[in-house]
């Protein structure tokens, strides 16, 4: 007897233990505090958190601006030696190939931040747990995301010409080397598209500074439009952002790159960047909230006294001095966009001013947009620099209005008054403007956006889709290199077909 | 009869000696419990089996050896004395080894499963056992052995039993104790402080700048700072124990604290500090119910200094101005950042590690018929960890960049001294229930069964604080209440806080049947089932098994040999598992920068202000499982030459599949971190050997030789899909943060990865005419142009070394002459490499001796070993190359020992026998290795890379063994 109820017992404990089997091993996040995306995206401000992480990546692109630089006329990529930032050095002598670390930085990130839009997109009318959650202001919440998924594609383009194209939701590993490159004329498409999504629900004024508005979305649209030398589209739409009257060019260019001027009157759209929550990855060192391309600008070893404003920095973005000389007499704009730091040191004898000559590809010039300023970092301080990119100036809308209607056969006098603006700021008087007419005046106007826009990344792309690269870049091969390689790594994983002559 | 005769050979086979017992004479084997007595067993997992029925692979080391070598941590018993088992020690006291059981399976992971009493801890649970309490030690090699534990089992299985008591026995009381010092066995050559002063100016003057030295004549030789940072230090230990039972119970008592000071630093700032307190004990509750208790208390203490780094005070030592006098507030004026006088540093070295642990588990067995047993047991273990650090304000010399402290004891602006406490504590029991079924068949046929189940759940959790401002600087006030910083705007961080925890369950079923035919033919299956909470929902339950066959062709009656004695053949095949993963899931993250791989950042500062951000962090693979091992194993034991001599010898062969690789993916899925899948995998052949000789002369001398051998080959075969992916380790910096070794398809696992080098360069013909090397000068390192394109870059990098042994041999050799007992254990390590990392190679750090060799001009060497000197290197001679592997093949006396008992003792006197012995451990290291210390311990990829690794010291120690 005593035997039976023994094992009972026993049995007893074995079927109870394995009853409770199956969820002994089952994992539940919750369990470690782990959100699953089934409990994300049930509030409004789920939504809004989200979108916010949409604009990240864009600050990941900073490198795209020293691109556009090195890669043309405007700036040599410097640095320590032939070896150091080399995936900068071919870019800037024309040697690149598909093994660039930089490119595949640019494409990697533009395609995170469409992944992130299209999981916006993808839970907009129903979320993750298959609800519904509607508020007050979705819709222009939505378009801060196309804007920006449209420009992430833009991005794209302008590098790489034919890219994967895919808009309904964020990719996982069962769609890994499932894409192959769609034509470009179909991406700009998409652009145009999510473009004019945005700009019918976004509003004209953002309570945060940096949010997109619907004229930032207009101004992104002209340019798209222009680069696809839809010149009447690009004019009408730029016309939207010039008549809104919302923009002005203040008088005082330096103060423009200064971080007084960030989010300023002139400011169609920046790329918004701080200090104040320093950063330390150097694992991934574009990916902080603070711009890594201006510690690239510095002079090197740059020391003085408490009142000289530069920090050091690593030389590898120097103004070229073609650049320089390009500038006429009285331009105030020379003196903004290029520092001769010789100059500067026997100008400021108080500073006393001791710096390292760059000891590669100098110029003696140095990129003072962007040049790192004392007290504007903090934490790990090649990575937090605060300076904003100013990606859609006033003056930038401006000249393409002006580009826009010469080349459509509209106005030539608008066109001059855009023009005119911008010189008469950069000169302070009248006497400067220019008068010229058809093709004179569309070779001003390309002319005038290299001095306005220098070194803010715009030059190599502007070359390229006015067809002056090849006379004006050494090493530019047509037919090959209007667009960068598709990363090497893609192309070997994705089976992607390479860009011509890499 | 012959089963008895056995015995002794078998014994010896397995690696405990023999011994006079209460002035018996006769060999006899060690202590055996009283179940045991005519036929050895050894403990397998649920349960225990007869040696000579054995048809898996099994190493044991037995008390007896583990008391002659009074091990701190059990590991050093295990070198060398258990083939098939691959144990670097470390010399920090208490640190935990390398150990791997027969080969490299993987790139992480690869501690074999620990087993305490039935109870699954782990390889860091055994800096916490007392060597005195372990009553034998078997090692589970193949999958026949280790398929049970299933899933925990692929790396091995290491099963100690401690000792328990004895039923109707008096108390049996035994104390032990020894005392002793250590120091270190070799420092590393470097320059005196003439020779650096000499080498100094010609770096400069070679590089274009003038002298740095001026009067050459007045350096001297300066200080060696090995000799002023090495100490001697104490080591001690005391046990008592006392076992004995009555007929309703058993019990087995032990107390010991165990005290090593660390050599780098002496006592004071390195040691180890262990109290242990255990108690098992057996009721009979009814006579067919049994009730176990098995406790353990333990507090383990220690302190340490940084190490095996270049900076670390032994790295300082080796590259710290030699001309500068040896004090603690000696400073150099050349070297102003990173290195820093060896002394200041070890002065404002503040830590302490308190830890508790107890461990044990309650375990009722009953016996439902005489054959029927039903065991449910309840293992666990409690740890909790308390430490405290404190990093003071430290002034390192007037010109040095990294002072936090100005020379007038004010701190520099912006710096300030800390304290933090660290708290971790973890909780982990299983739950295990049994039964086991004994039959015969027909007589002849032997079954024995094992079917049970288990639950585990590992759980802990930590936290932390950490607190500036510090009152006066110093250790004494050193804590998180004396300290006075508050948080500010400017300083965010002067009080900080952090917590996490973690956990892991599974849920195990089991069953083994073994069979023998008249003890002549063996047969043995297991299954287990294993399920995991970290396995992807498509794969929760993995299925593991092995059968194993085993003939004793002794036995067989046209087995007439009169040379062997007894023979065994047998082979194993099966599957086994590692669970190294960890659940995955398709999460979402909130706030701001990711410090992951891929730095998938959230948020964006609008104007100024930052606003966190959310985004998809994680994904899934639902089709995550384990680790899959299959391993065969073929191999023989025999006794020879009249039970003389003894042989036992196993060829393997592992294949691991499954490893956790990332998949090469689309770069446009974006930045969330691909999930890691199970695609790598890797193969391992090999050889154990084990030989035993033992000899009885005149009856008075007696001797026992047990040699044991271990090899094994390892290969990467797979790793991500495309084959490209390399997982690299071994970092180290001088100058440049450099990587030596690689996980790689097509090689061995750790492998050093580098440029081989092919003399100097000795004229500019000889550069011309070479591949095109960036920067070369005469005088520099020729690298070789492996890939042949005609230029010297990253892709010339090849293998340069391997860090593993190519073989390992142990020979323990006991020696009884009277009264007299001598133990002489030596292990040697053949065709290790080893990378020489810690020279920090600045303009100004001390130098190795090599540098004395240099090149000086046209025909003056040509190794490459001795490049010029010169301040600048633009050829990069310190790049990774093999100029800086060394062979670290070495030949240790580990342990000689010398004991003398009395015994015989007067009625009166309580007193069975005294042994008093004299000991010397690493009494000498053969080997051509230019460092402290060729074993240099670290995980698959940090073996072998010598970044001033802290050495084994040689220890002198005498003691006393008394049985009362």
């Amino acid at each position: 007897m005593k035997k039976g109820i023994s094992t009972i017992v026993v049995l007893s404990v074995l079927i109870l233990t394995l009853a409770s089997c199956k969820k002994w091993v089952d994992y539940d996040p919750h369990e470690d505090f782990k959100q699953t995306e089934l409990d994300y995206l049930r509030t409004e401000a789920d939504y809004r958190t989200m979108a916010v992480s949409v604009y990240t990546p864009i600050q990941w692109l900073n490198q795209s601006v020293v691109v556009g630089e090195i890669a043309s006329d405007n700036a040599v990529s410097g640095g320590e030696s032939a070896s150091d930032v080399l995936s900068l050095q071919q870019i800037d002598d024309m040697t690149h190939n598909a093994n660039n670390s930089t490119l595949t930085e640019l494409w990697q990130a533009a395609y995170e931040g469409i992944n992130r839009a299209n999981y916006m997109h993808q839970y907009k009318a129903k979320n993750p747990g298959g609800n519904t959650v509607s508020f007050t202001g979705k819709e222009a919440l939505y378009g801060e995301v196309y804007f920006l998924r449209a420009y992430y594609y833009f991005h794209l383009v302008r590098f790489f010409g034919d890219v994967p194209l895919f808009t309904e939701k964020r990719l996982g590993l069962t769609e890994s080397k499932s894409l192959k490159r769609t034509d470009k004329a179909q991406v700009y498409a998409q652009i145009e598209s999510d473009l004019l999504s945005a700009i019918a629900v976004l509003p004209s004024v953002q309570i945060q500074k940096g949010r997109v508005t619907k004229y930032a979305a207009q101004a992104l649209l002209g340019k798209v439009y222009l680069y696809q030398q839809k010149y009447t589209d690009a004019s009408d739409m730029l016309a939207n952002v010039i008549n809104s009257n919302a923009f002005s060019l203040p008088s005082n260019y330096e103060g423009i790159f200064l971080s007084s001027g960030e989010n300023g009157p002139e400011s169609v759209f920046e790329i918004q960047y701080s200090n104040t929550s320093p950063y330390y990855n150097w694992g991934a060192v574009n990916r902080g909230q603070g711009n890594y391309a201006v510690q690239q600008c510095g002079v090197r070893g740059i020391n003085g006294t408490d009142s000289m404003p530069y920090a050091a920095g690593w030389s590898t973005n120097l103004p070229t001095t073609d650049l320089a000389s390009a500038y006429q007499s009285g331009d105030k704009r020379k003196a903004v966009t290029v520092l001769d730091i010789a100059a500067y040191k026997a100008a400021h004898p108080s500073y006393n001013i001791t710096y390292q000559e760059a000891p590669y590809k100098n110029t003696g010039l140095y990129n003072q947009k962007f040049l790192p300023r004392k007290g504007q970092t903090s934490g790990q301080i090649e990575l937090n620099y605060l300076n904003n990119y100013r990606t859609i100036r006033y003056a930038d809308v401006l000249l393409m209005a002006a580009e826009a209607l010469v080349k459509s056969g509209g106005s030539e006098v608008k066109a001059l008054e855009y023009v005119n603006l911008v010189r008469q700021r950069a000169f302070g008087d009248n006497t400067h403007n220019i008068s010229a007419s058809g093709n004179a005046l569309y070779l001003a106007i390309l002319d005038e956006r290299r001095l306005e826009l220098a070194m803010e990344g715009d030059r190599f792309f502007d070359l390229v889709r006015t067809g002056m690269a090849e006379t004006k870049i050494t090493g530019f091969v047509k037919g090959k290199h209007e667009v960068f390689p598709i990363p090497f790594e893609e192309i070997n994983i994705s089976g992607l077909s390479q860009n011509p002559g890499y | 009869m012959r089963g008895k005769f056995t015995i002794l050979p078998l014994a010896l086979l397995l690696g405990f000696s023999t011994q006079q017992v209460n002035g018996q004479t006769g060999p006899k084997p060690g202590r055996l419990s009283d179940t045991t007595k005519l036929s050895e067993v050894v403990v397998v997992g649920y349960g225990t089996r007869k040696v000579t029925k054995v048809s898996g692979a099994i190493s044991t080391i037995k008390s007896v050896d583990i008391e002659k070598l009074q091990p701190v941590r059990v590991e050093d018993a295990l070198q060398g004395r258990a083939s098939g088992l691959s144990i670097i020690n470390s010399g920090s006291p208490g640190s935990k080894p390398t150990v791997f059981v027969r080969g490299i399976p993987s790139f992480s992971g690869t501690d074999p499963l620990v087993i305490i009493d039935g109870v699954p801890q782990t390889l860091t649970d055994l800096n916490s056992i007392n060597a005195s309490d372990i009553e034998s030690i078997n090692v589970l090699k193949d999958a026949a052995t280790t398929a049970i534990y299933g899933v925990k089992g692929g790396n091995g299985v290491i099963v100690v039993t401690t000792k328990s008591g004895k039923r109707n026995q008096k108390t049996d009381i035994n104390y032990s104790s020894y005392y002793g010092f250590q120091e270190v066995v070799n420092t590393v050559g470097v320059l005196n402080a003439t020779e650096y002063g000499a080498m100094v100016n010609e770096g400069s003057r070679l590089a274009g700048g003038g002298l740095v030295f001026s009067d050459l004549s007045k350096l001297g030789v300066g200080t060696n700072w090995q000799n002023e940072v090495f100490k001697r230090a104490a080591i001690q230990s005391h046990n008592v124990t006392a076992r004995g039972g009555s007929d309703k119970m058993t019990y087995f008592l032990s107390a010991g604290a165990l005290q090593q000071g660390g050599i780098v630093g002496g006592m004071d700032k390195s040691n180890f500090t262990r109290g242990n307190l255990t108690a098992n004990l057996i009721f009979d509750l009814t006579p067919k119910l049994k009730f176990i208790m098995n406790t353990t208390g333990v507090v383990l203490n220690s302190k340490g200094v940084q190490e095996n780094s270049f900076n670390s005070v032994l790295g300082s030592a080796i590259n710290f101005d030699p001309t500068v006098a040896n004090s603690n507030a000696g400073y150099s004026n050349l070297l102003l950042s990173e290195i820093y006088n060896p002394l200041t540093k070890l002065d404002n070295t503040y830590n302490k590690n308190v830890g508790t642990k107890i461990y044990g588990k309650f375990e009722f067995q009953y016996d439902i018929l005489d054959n029927l047993k039903v065991s449910t047991r309840f293992g666990y273990t409690k740890f909790d960890n308390d430490a405290k650090s404190f990093t003071p304000l430290v002034f390192y010399g007037p010109l040095n960049v990294d002072n936090t402290m100005n020379a007038d004891g004010t701190a520099v602006a912006g710096k300030f001294n800390q304290v933090n406490h660290d708290k971790m504590g973890n909780f982990n029991w299983t739950w295990e229930s049994f039964a086991n079924y004994n039959f015969k068949y027909k007589e002849d046929h032997d079954f024995e069964t094992v079917l049970g189940f288990a639950l585990a759940k590992v759980s802990g959790n930590a936290l932390g604080a950490s607190r500036q401002d510090v009152p006066f600087n110093s250790w004494e006030f050193a804590d998180f209440t004396a300290a006075t910083g508050t948080n500010t705007a400017l300083n965010p961080t002067a009080i900080n806080g952090y917590y996490y925890q973690y956990f892991r369950r599974n849920l195990s079923s089991f069953a083994r049947v073994n069979y023998d035919f008249k003890s002549r033919y063996l047969a043995s299956v297991t299954i287990r089932r294993d399920g995991s909470y970290a396995f992807g929902i498509d794969n929760k339950y993995a299925n593991f098994y092995s059968g194993s066959l085993g003939w004793i062709v002794s036995e067989e009656d046209f087995f007439k040999s009169k040379f062997i004695n007894n023979l065994k053949v047998r082979g194993s095949y099966g599957a086994i598992g590692n669970e190294n993963v960890n659940p995955q899931f398709v999460g979402i993250i909130t706030g701001g920068p990711s410090y992951g791989p891929t730095g998938n950042s959230n948020g964006y500062s609008f104007g100024d202000i930052f606003v966190p951000g959310a985004t998809v962090g994680s994904a899934a693979n639902n089709a995550l499982r384990w680790e899959k091992q299959i391993q065969s194993n073929f191999g023989f034991d025999m006794i020879f030459h009249k039970y003389k001599f003894s042989l036992s010898a196993d060829v393997f062969r592992k294949s691991v599949d499954g490893l956790l690789f990332t998949p090469s993916a689309s770069l446009y899925l974006g930045t969330v971190p691909i999930p890691t899948d199970n695609i790598g995998s890797t193969q391992t052949t090999g050889v154990d050997i084990t030989f035993a000789y033992y000899e009885k002369i005149k009856d008075q001398v007696k001797l026992s030789n047990s040699i044991t051998f271990t090899a094994a080959k390892n290969e990467v075969t797979a790793t991500n899909t495309d084959g490209t992916a390399k997982i690299f380790g071994g970092y180290y910096f001088n100058g440049q943060s450099q990587s030596v070794t690689v996980f790689e398809k097509g090689f061995s696992p750790g492998y050093f990865y580098g440029y081989k080098t092919d003399g100097l360069f000795q004229n500019e013909q000889e550069i011309a005419a070479a591949a095109k090397q960036l920067g070369a000068k005469p005088g520099d390192i020729k690298f070789v142009d492996v890939n042949g394109d005609g230029v010297i870059n990253a892709d010339d990098r090849t293998q340069i070394g391997n860090p593993f042994p190519d073989f390992t041999l142990g020979w323990n050799l006991t020696v009884e002459y009277k009264n007299f007992d001598l133990n002489a254990f030596t292990y040697a390590s053949v065709g290790n490499d080893i990378y020489r990392a810690y020279e920090r190679n600045g303009n100004y750090t001390n130098k190795d001796r090599r540098i004395l060799e240099r090149w000086t001009g046209e025909g003056s060497t040509n190794s490459a070993e001795n490049p010029r000197y010169s301040f600048v290197d633009a050829n990069n001679n310190s790049r990774v190359s093999d100029r800086y592997v060394e062979d670290g093949s070495f030949v240790k006396l580990k342990n000689i020992q010398l004991g003398y008992s009395i015994s015989n003792f007067p009625k009166r006197i309580k007193i069975n026998k005294i042994r008093f012995y004299a000991q010397v451990k690493n009494a000498f290291v053969i080997t051509k290795y230019s460092g402290f210390d060729p074993e240099i311990a670290g995980g698959v990829l940090d073996t072998g890379i010598d970044r001033g690794a802290y050495p084994q010291a040689r220890t002198f120690a005498l003691g006393i063994d008394v049985k009362f």
